[in-house]
């Protein structure tokens, strides 16, 4: 079983690999890299060099490639000899000047500069100044000299992997004056509980347990899926997708300097969410907290983008297995009488319509006739907002389920075992309830992870339609602001949650099927 | 009456009725049974059913709507785009103000396009791509699963590539693909059925499986029956219903893909009029603006629920074992 397993993953890892990969090549190499400026503001108020000189930069932070600036190379190479005042020497600014004039290739500190740099595999990148006819430079025409390397897609593939987990160390932190570095278990002064406390790591807290939805929660080890190019510049996926947002949730709470004694303070910070402070501490900071781990989020008093989809795909899961699975059962027992086909309407009707067109119908039927709010943003009462997502998502979730179960139940239903359990004098109401449905539900666990880990990669439609601030509509938000870093991370999210829950699925439901055995028993 | 027919009745000889017969060894090796012909008793048992006619009689008017209108009532969606009083004028608004007409009759969309027009039009579009993307991912799908289901060196290799592939979500390549190949009809098609065949090959190669190690088909093996007959003979017969099948979950299935894919905007393109773009144009304002967002979702449902109703009729049709 063991070893089934191990194959199982590390097949799982390999698709995954290939799956990142493929997506990888597809993003960075086939499609023109400058569209990630079309929306890009600061891109569109530069113009002609400075503009060009621009994308180098974007793109050598997006990874696409590496170059060093003729200035910079200057920089150092004078500082290096007259130290800080580098920039008053006449010869550094004559060179520096170089660059704008035509026979810039003349210049010695410009050959040393392309020397070096063809040495190590760069090309000559020559932004020629731009200038207007009576010789004055035009607005943003300075000219650039920069020695450019691509990076190979593959060589990005693995910086994305390596980068993907990071696990916090008592290196961490770069402070010669923390001398006492530990990672050990200590009680969690706010609930009593236990906590993962670190010293020299980012985080204080690296595993604590809260009230909060998913109760245990990691700063230890922090999954990077990527960093956001236009839509959400330059933060980190993760952060953006699992950060609260909402009012600031402040209550009457105690700073870490504080606890044990009377004295409490009305405060937002979350004291779990503590990091390193590297600069020097103020004195209220110094009055307030016992170490240099003073910097710490807000707490705030709605749901994460991630927390909405999970939220509202979890309750319409859980209804749609309470409801679809009895339902499916009648169904099976009343084939071909009035309840079953009544059953069987509803579910071609879900299930062959397109979503949107009964999702609009139920939004519309619920504003005008229930008159629940229409959207997420302008709801007076939260808990409303929650309904026509939910219904609408179990509607459909409903219907496949009841379909799948009426399906499996009428195939149990001619077996020898219930021909036997009937004419053994049962009764139907035993031989469906314990019999049949045992059997019939064992292909329906199978997906029961599946729709779970499902609700966190959030509804498309639903979530648009009600405006919900989820996180079902990244990826497609992302391919049309052109973020290729989304695309990369949701190509990661989507595809490891569906490898594992297959995983998870078929281990589920062995443990619930005992003649399901995963390896070939040895006979004699 | 009744002594009328006595009197007629006349005592026969028994032997009057009967004749000898030869022994033919000819005839007497033809077996007899009732005349059967598999596609007649498909369409027999199909065309029981009083709503099968109902339905056929509704996609009738439909294809008669999406193939002949679009002929006569040539569909410009950019045609009132200058003139803003043209935008979004409800059907009473519209007919006042343009006089009665067919173009007109169920008002006007956000860049004053006529409604009744835009959705024969679309659906001509989003019919023509579910015929296409069905057609190409059933032929190389039923094909390369038959293959697959009956090779057992193939299928090593295929399930590699198939474990990988699904366990990508489908909207993640449609999406990439049509971002990467830019949008319009044919690289639209070329993103829903470059990975689609596998689906229909995998669930293929699963049924060819299970009827090739069937009694009668070793049988026929062992006793040197070429591979091409055994298939065409022996396996594709049983799986024609399955085909079926497959073939209803296919078509309606296109149909609701590119209505979804279109409202999330990774859709055919500006150019090409569609039942998703219609939708998704007029969805920001739907409860202002009904007029101009019922129509082709209406037509859409219709499209699919026929569609799918039809075909799963068709395929229980297609079981011959309902046939007696």
């Amino acid at each position: 079983m063991g070893k089934y397993i191990l194959r199982r993953v590390l097949f799982a890892l390999f698709s995954l690999l290939v799956v990142v990969m493929t997506v990888m090549l597809l993003v960075y190499s086939l499609i023109d890299r400058r569209v990630i400026f079309m929306a890009d503001d600061v891109w569109n108020k530069r113009s002609n060099n400075e503009q060009a000189y621009y994308e180098y930069v974007q793109f050598q932070k997006y990874g696409y490639l590496e170059f060093v600036n003729y200035t910079n190379f200057l920089a150092q190479k004078y500082q290096a000899i007259y130290g800080d005042s580098y920039t008053k020497e006449k010869s550094f600014n004559t060179d520096r000047d170089a660059v704008q004039y035509e026979n810039w290739r003349e210049n010695a500190s410009v050959q040393e500069f392309i020397a070096t740099y063809e040495a190590k595999g760069y090309k000559v990148t020559y932004l020629e100044p731009i200038r207007y006819k009576d010789g004055r430079l035009k607005s943003g025409g300075t000219g650039f000299l920069l020695m450019t390397r691509e990076r190979s897609v593959f060589l990005r593939l693995w910086d994305y992997l390596k980068g993907l987990i990071t696990v916090e160390t008592v290196r961490d932190v770069k402070d010669p004056e923390l001398t006492d570095r530990y990672i050990r278990i200590e009680k969690d002064p706010y609930n009593g509980f236990f906590a993962l406390v670190g010293s020299g790591t980012t985080h204080k807290y690296l595993v604590y347990f809260d009230g909060r939805f998913p109760f245990m929660h990691w700063h230890w080890i922090h999954i990077n899926l990527g960093v956001s190019f236009t839509k959400y510049r330059d933060q980190e996926i993760t952060s953006v997708i699992t950060t609260p947002t909402g009012n600031l949730a402040t209550r009457l709470t105690q700073y870490p300097a504080f606890v044990g004694t009377d004295r409490y303070d009305e405060t937002a910070i979350d004291f779990y969410s503590l990091t390193y402070n590297n600069g020097t501490l103020t004195d209220q900071e110094k009055e307030l907290y016992p170490d240099k781990y003073t910097v710490g989020k807000y707490k705030r008093d709605g749901f994460s983008m991630l927390e909405n989809s999970f939220v509202i795909g979890i309750i319409a899961t859980i209804i749609a297995y309470m409801v679809g699975l009895p339902l499916g059962v009648i169904n099976a027992r009343n084939k071909d009488k009035l309840a079953d086909k009544i059953g069987m309407g509803y579910i071609i009707f879900t299930l062959s319509v397109p979503a949107l067109a009964y999702i609009f119908l139920f939004s519309a039927i619920g504003t005008k006739v229930f008159n629940l709010p229409y959207t997420f943003a302008n709801a007076q009462v939260k808990i409303l907002a929650y309904i026509l997502p939910v219904a609408s998502l179990a509607v459909r979730e409903i219907a496949g389920l009841m379909m799948w179960m009426r399906r499996f139940m009428i195939d149990q239903m001619n077996s020898d075992y219930v021909k036997f359990a009937r004419a053994e004098g049962l009764s139907e109401r035993e031989i469906f309830g314990k019999h049949i449905s045992r059997n019939a539900v064992i292909p329906i666990v199978h997906g029961i992870p599946g729709s779970i880990l499902a609700c966190l990669v959030g509804a498309i439609i639903t979530e648009r339609v009600y405006s919900v601030p989820g996180v079902g509509n990244l990826l497609t938000t992302a391919i049309n602001g052109h973020d290729n870093g989304i695309i990369v991370a949701c190509a990661m999210f989507y595809t490891s949650l569906s490898v594992i829950s297959v995983i998870l699925g078929d281990l589920l439901m062995a443990k619930f099927d005992p003649r399901i055995s995963f390896t070939t028993k040895g006979g004699r | 009456m009744a002594e009328e027919l006595n009197t007629t009745i006349q005592p026969v000889n028994e032997d009057d009725l009967f004749t000898f017969i030869d022994h033919d060894t000819i005839e007497s090796e033809k077996i007899i049974a009732p005349r059967y012909s598999y596609w007649r008793s498909v369409f027999r048992v199909f065309f029981r059913k009083k709503s099968n006619w109902v339905m056929l009689t509704l996609l009738a008017l439909l294809l008669i709507g999406t193939f002949i209108i679009p002929l006569f009532c040539p569909y410009d969606p950019h045609e009132n785009v200058t003139r803003a009083e043209y935008f979004y004028k409800s059907p009473a608004e519209a007919i006042s103000k343009f006089g009665f007409s067919l173009k007109w009759i169920l008002g006007t969309g956000n860049v004053g396009n006529s409604i009744s027009y835009g959705i024969w039009s679309s659906a001509k579009t989003s019919l023509l791509l579910a015929v296409i993307c069905s057609a190409i991912n059933m032929f190389v799908g039923i094909i390369m699963g038959a293959v697959w289901g009956y090779s057992k060196r193939i299928d090593q290799v295929m399930l590699v590539i198939h474990n990988i592939v699904a366990n990508v979500p489908y909207i993640l390549v449609i999406t990439v693909l049509v971002y990467i190949i830019g949008s319009g009809f044919w690289s639209f098609v070329f993103a829903l059925t470059i990975t689609g065949w596998l689906g229909i090959a995998f669930f293929f190669r699963t049924q060819v499986m299970i009827i090739r190690d069937r009694e009668y088909s070793l049988a026929s093996r062992c006793l040197g029956t070429p591979i091409h007959r055994v298939i065409s003979k022996n396996i594709l017969p049983f799986l024609t219903s399955v085909i079926m099948m497959l073939l209803t979950r296919e078509l309606p299935s296109y149909i609701s893909m590119e209505v979804f894919l279109s409202f999330i905007g990774v859709g055919l393109g500006a150019t090409v009029p569609s039942l998703g773009r219609m939708i998704q144009e007029a969805q920001t304002a739907f409860l202002i603006y009904p007029w101009a967002f019922w129509p082709p979702v209406v037509v859409a449902a219709m499209l699919t629920i026929i569609l799918y109703v039809l075909g799963q009729n068709l395929a229980d049709a297609s079981d011959p074992r309902t046939h007696m």
